[in-house]
């Protein structure tokens, strides 16, 4: 697991606690059109509660002539219960189950309210009518009673009950209680006088009316007390107080809820951009390694290409030189051939040895030619090797002084200094390339009778061997080109010569960690100076095992 | 319509579909029955009659006209009873105001119905259902009557499995409702039909409503005797009752005079056990009295006089003369309103 896995992972679980609360807290959403309607039911329940009151007073003092707006004040209460039962789902479970619980007690009151009131409508319907019509009936009688003496007893008795009545109507205690009593009983006691007056069922009427007055006052008056005094209002302020306490208590969870959920938005926000960051950032690494390697390749390809090139180039000049350079002594040799054939019959001695002479210069000369190119190209191709082997390096450079000094017919004299110790370890055939060629050189580009001064100094580290010439020089901006092969300076065209030799020297002296160096100052001379290791042995200890070629 | 039940049932089905479908039609063309308003046009008496205690009915009221549709067709299907021989129609009458005009309703397979079965029309404006007061909604009653084995034996889940084994039912049900035929879908049909049983527009309505000629002068005259005999003291309201509960007899004895007693009699003490409610009863509405002879808990009174009589004694301590009497029922005759136009 690397780093990028566990931030994905991490953004992965941001992301999922994030949707899984924003998913809560929509199914919890406030409904702010239910909670209006839900706190509004609860303001609700009070007044409906007063109205109620209200109605059951103006009932008992018969200022209400129907039971309509009781019945509709109770069935509003019983409506507004159910309603309430439904809680707003903001509030959360526990908040409803509270809500409930007091909804369950206020119910139990309502109930009981509900019971009194029918209680209340049962008396009061017939409290009202007596109180209506006990006056008119006791009034009526009187009327009729008046008209006898004996009537005149009931009329008087009636209207002691009417008095009594009205006492008690206005203040019931005891006292007007027993003052009805006993003008009830008075006028029970003048039922015969009634009787005779035919007024006897009427006379049982008024005391029927007035004992329903003494009996249900009292007790309406007792259930209006009782309605009034049914704790509904108190329940439902707390119902209001308790409402209002889990309403704020939902909206603080909802704002912690919202913080979260913005916390964990930010999170997954920030999670997300670094991830991409991340990736963005590796991509663009992935590329620019790319680009590099391309760009690697691309300069290898060019390197290559330019390699190629150059041998290209090198192998044209190479063959263009050859032929050139093969076709001179190649037609010298064919001259002569040619000469010899026709002419030697009749030409001496001394001329047909010059011919042969000639023919053998000038194969000779391809064969040296061919030997530089053979070894300019092993070196190229790199598989010059140098053999080093004991070597008497005086001996050595004395016997190739004369070998020289000898093919050029003596036309240069040769001053040969040689100094220290003459037993070096070199390889033979190279060193003889590079000193015979820097020698044949000197004495080629240098006048007839000139001196050529070749000092060789061996001393315990390395052999310097310096060749001196009075010849024609080199240009100064022919020397960096001086050591490639073919490459002739400019004031050389006249001679003859392969453009190899100082080629075959490089060559050769690289091959044993050899270094030359040149001076030379145009139309009075050339120096060379070439520095050799004294001794190659653990070079060709270390390269002998290789292929000798 | 509703009591010459035809005998074989796949007839009565078909019959059911053509009444629904065709009461379904005649709502739609009349804009929904009841919820249309109608204009009183006549002089204004209102000053005069001052602070009433009786209101007109609306002229309007909120129900489901479809749904009331399809609950009018299963008021008269037997196959809501358990044993699929009664209906609401067996026991409620249209043409009796939807009570019965029998002091106890006869069922075959019931027993007799222990009290006098009241009308169904203006339920909805009643407090609480039944003589004793049981019930304290159209819900809780009809639920009751459905279980009660010796009313309708049944119950709204037996109910639907056997209307669906009929498929006109399956399908006015699935016209009707989203989730078609099922047993609240049942139950509140029925609920919708009885609400819908409302009766606007009684000549008295349009009294209050300040049309002086639409009563007589004697159903006036009647009406102030109404009032003053203290009948409106209980009688009020705009069902005038319904709305209170009052103790038979209050100035003499009824049971002793009518000679026997039985259980039913005990009303609502029945219900509440109360010592104080032995003999009480809800107070019943007048509203289309006329139709629902006869009159009270048992059925004792035959007509309206009588009723009229009975009242003004055990109730009132009174007795009316005979010009008083048929002024009060003159009265009670105006409270016969309209059901879906027509007057009743």
């Amino acid at each position: 697991m690397n780093e990028s896995g566990v931030l994905r992972a991490s953004l992965a679980i941001a992301a999922a606690v994030f949707l899984a609360l924003l998913a809560y807290s929509a199914l919890h959403a406030l409904d702010y059109g239910e909670e209006e309607a839900y706190s509004r039911d609860l303001r609700r329940v009070q007044a409906a509660t007063a109205e109620l009151n209200e109605r059951v007073l103006k009932s008992r003092s018969a200022l209400l002539s129907q039971y309509d707006p009781l019945v509709h004040a109770l069935r509003d209460l019983h409506a507004l219960h159910e309603r309430l039962k439904r809680v707003p789902e903001f509030l959360g479970r526990s908040a409803a189950l509270d809500m409930r619980a007091r909804l369950r007690d206020s119910e139990a009151q309502l109930q009981q309210k509900d019971e009194l009131v029918e209680d209340f409508k049962t008396q009061n319907s017939v409290l009202q009518n007596s109180l209506h019509y006990f006056p008119i009936l006791a009034n009526s009688v009187i009327d009729r009673a008046r008209v006898t003496p004996a009537g005149a007893t009931v009329a008087s008795r009636i209207q002691a009950l009417i008095s009594a009545i009205m006492l008690f109507d206005t203040a019931a205690d005891t006292e007007s209680t027993s003052r009805v009593q006993s003008a009830q009983v008075d006028l029970s006691n003048a039922k015969q006088a009634a009787q005779e007056l035919q007024l006897n069922h009427e006379l049982e009427l008024i005391l029927a009316h007035s004992q329903i007055i003494l009996e249900r006052k009292p007790l309406t008056d007792g259930l209006v007390k009782q309605i009034l005094a049914v704790p509904l209002p108190r329940i439902a302020l707390a119902l209001e107080e308790a409402y209002s306490l889990h309403y704020r208590s939902a909206t603080d969870r909802a704002l912690i809820l919202r913080q979260i959920l913005f916390g964990l938005a930010s999170i997954t926000i920030v999670l997300g951009l670094t991830d991409v960051i991340l990736r963005l950032r590796r991509s663009a690494l992935a590329l620019e390694l790319a680009t590099g390697e391309l760009r690697q390749a691309n300069a290898a390809l060019a390197r290559e290409r330019e390699k190629e090139r150059q041998l290209g180039e090198l192998k044209t000049r190479f063959v263009s030189m050859t032929s050139h350079e093969f076709r001179t002594p190649l037609s010298v040799i064919v001259s002569s051939t040619d000469l010899l054939e026709n002419y030697s019959d009749r030409w001496d001695a001394e001329r047909r040895s010059d011919h042969l002479e000639r023919i053998r210069s000038a194969a000779g000369s391809m064969d040296r030619m061919l030997d530089d190119i053979l070894l300019i190209g092993r070196a190229e191709a790199g598989v010059l090797r140098a053999s080093p082997a004991q070597l008497n390096l005086d001996e050595f450079c004395r016997n190739l002084v004369e070998s020289l000094e000898h093919s050029s017919g003596r036309s240069h004299s040769i001053r040969y200094s040689f100094s220290g110790d003459p037993q070096v370890t070199l390889d033979e055939r190279l060193l003889s390339e590079v000193v015979g060629n820097l020698l044949s050189n000197a004495l080629k580009y240098s006048p007839t009778g000139s001196q050529v001064d070749f000092d060789v100094d061996a001393n315990d580290e390395q052999c310097k061997f310096a060749v001196e010439d009075r010849g024609i020089g080199i240009p100064e901006a022919d020397i960096p080109r001086l050591f490639v092969s073919f490459f002739r300076a400019g004031n050389a065209n006249q001679i003859k010569g392969s453009g190899l030799g100082l080629a075959v020297v490089q060559k050769a002296l690289d091959v044993q960690n050899g270094t030359i160096e040149v001076q030379s100052r145009l139309g009075q001379g050339t120096k060379f100076v070439v520095l050799v290791p004294r001794d190659l042995g653990p070079l060709a200890a270390s390269k002998s095992s290789s292929n000798e070629l | 319509m509703t009591r010459n039940r035809p005998v074989i049932s796949s007839v009565r089905c078909l019959a059911a579909v053509f009444v629904s479908l065709t009461v379904l039609a005649c709502l739609n063309l009349f804009g929904c029955g009841l919820h249309e308003k109608r204009h009183e046009s006549e002089p204004v008496e209102l000053d005069s009659l001052g602070e009433q205690p009786i209101e007109p009915l609306p002229l309007t009221v909120d129900f489901d006209v479809a749904q009331a549709a399809l609950g009018e067709i299963l008021f008269a299907e037997p196959r809501l009873s358990g044993d699929s021989k009664v209906a609401c129609t067996d026991c409620h009458h249209a043409e009796h105001g939807w009570a019965d005009d029998q002091p106890h309703s006869r069922v075959v397979g019931r027993p007799e119905s222990p009290v006098n079965v009241p009308t169904m029309y203006n339920v909805r404006f009643l407090y609480k259902l039944s003589w004793g007061g049981k019930y304290e909604s159209l819900e809780a009653h009809i639920d009751a009557l459905m279980t009660n084995p010796k009313v309708m034996a049944s119950s709204w889940e037996i109910a639907t499995q056997h209307l669906s084994e009929l498929s006109s039912y399956r399908q006015l049900f699935a016209a009707v409702f989203r989730d078609g035929l099922t047993p609240s879908n049942l139950r509140q049909a029925i609920l919708d039909y009885e609400r819908s049983l409302v009766t606007p527009n009684a000549p008295f309505d349009r009294y209050l409503r300040g049309n002086a000629q639409a009563v007589s002068p004697e159903a006036k005259q009647g009406y102030a005797l109404f009032k003053s005999y203290g009948c409106a003291s209980c009688h009020q309201g705009m069902a005038i009752g319904g709305n209170v509960f009052e103790r038979l007899g209050v100035l003499r004895n009824f049971f002793d005079d009518r000679g026997h007693f039985d259980n039913a009699d005990l009303g609502r003490f029945n219900i509440t056990k109360r010592e104080q409610d032995r003999f009480v009863f809800r107070v019943p509405s007048l509203r289309n009295v006329a139709l629902t002879a006869p009159y009270f808990h048992d059925g004792s009174a035959a007509t309206l006089e009588d009723a009229v009589t009975t009242m003004a004694s055990y109730q009132l301590g009174r007795e009316l003369s005979e010009p008083d009497r048929s002024a009060v029922v003159a009265f009670l005759r105006s409270l016969t309103g309209e059901y879906r136009g027509n007057s009743l």
